[in-house]
């Protein structure tokens, strides 16, 4: 009995804990926002109508990594992409230049762009960058990374060996 | 007696190893997810038990609780009650984790950060922690106990 009484103040330390270490992750978890299971929402946050950049889902951009008819861009930190990417996806987050990457991805059917976020918005982001150096076909994964993960979507680890600047 | 007060002294050195063992793990699994905790509340969410609302909160005091019971049981401090919390953690964790394995749910585990995938090893590991961390909790403080002196 004594040990459940002491454990309840070192609870209370441990929340508070959390909330401050939460606060100064470079990545919080906002509070107060929802968080559903990726699979269940079907990557809801990404599909604003009013987007600039086409939408594909999980379930459609699978097929197309499995035969290799699109070409994947990973939006995310290098340290994210080398920790783990979609099968063939090459690393180039907002704000890198896209040009070594452009032969490789005009050449490309369909050029399909994910990030960590079920915003999309750096997904989107680098899609509009995409799309205005001439690259035609270019969607947004709803979902992002955890939904493709959820969804048992190919994935590998490692550096981009494509990339100028990007995940070395 | 010798022989008794002997066996004594073994299970005290056992204990506190696995007091400090399982006191780093747990160190270790809060500062893997703390550059991340939105990635962690993803992963929370993912095994669709705790309600949308409350996930972001839960995820964010299990870190927080993880990393203070881990420093208790590393430095020796409040360690018996930092185990019992770590055992029901663990006793949660296990639970979640094989409901979702059950239910053919395919998710990362969000044990250490990363990407690993739950598994039914994860199982295993997370009931190995549970023991560790019961015997532990119902172990002798080292507050209280002194392995060193034979008398």
């Amino acid at each position: 009995m004594g040990i459940l009484v002491r454990a309840v103040p070192l609870c209370f330390v441990g929340g508070v804990l959390g909330i401050a270490g939460n606060a100064l992750s470079p990545h919080p978890a906002r509070l107060g926002i929802p968080v559903h299971a990726a699979a269940e929402s079907g990557g809801a946050a990404c599909q604003d109508p009013r987007a600039s950049v086409a939408r594909v889902s999980v379930e459609e951009a699978k097929p197309l990594c499995i035969a290799c008819t699109a070409a994947f861009v990973d939006a995310r930190s290098a340290q994210e992409y080398a920790a783990g990417h979609i099968t063939g996806a090459v690393h180039l987050a907002p704000g890198q230049p896209a040009g070594p990457l452009l032969p490789a991805l005009s050449a490309a059917p369909t050029v399909i762009v994910y990030d960590r976020d079920r915003d999309c918005a750096a997904a989107d982001q680098v899609a509009v960058l995409l799309k205005s150096n001439g690259v035609r076909d270019v969607r947004v994964l709803t979902g992002a990374w955890p939904e493709w993960l959820a969804g048992g979507g190919p994935g590998e680890s490692g550096t981009c060996s494509l990339c100028a600047g990007g995940a070395q | 007696m010798l022989a008794l007060r002997g066996g004594r002294a073994m299970m005290a050195r056992v204990l506190a190893v696995c007091r400090v063992v399982l006191g780093a793990l747990f160190i270790w699994a809060a500062v893997t997810k703390l550059p991340d905790m939105a990635a962690f509340a993803q992963d929370v969410a993912n095994y669709r038990v705790v309600p949308a609302a409350l996930v972001p909160i839960v995820a964010v005091a299990v870190v927080g609780i993880e990393l203070l019971a881990g420093i208790a049981l590393v430095i020796g401090v409040m360690d018996r009650p930092a185990a019992a919390v770590l055992a029901v953690l663990l006793a949660a964790f296990t639970a979640l984790l094989a409901q979702a394995l059950l239910r053919g749910i395919d998710l990362r585990c969000g044990c250490f950060g990363g990407d690993e995938r739950a598994s039914w090893w994860t199982v295993v590991r997370d009931l190995l922690m549970l023991a560790a961390a019961v015997a532990v909790a119902r172990g002798p403080s080292p507050e209280r106990t002194n392995v060193t002196d034979p008398a």
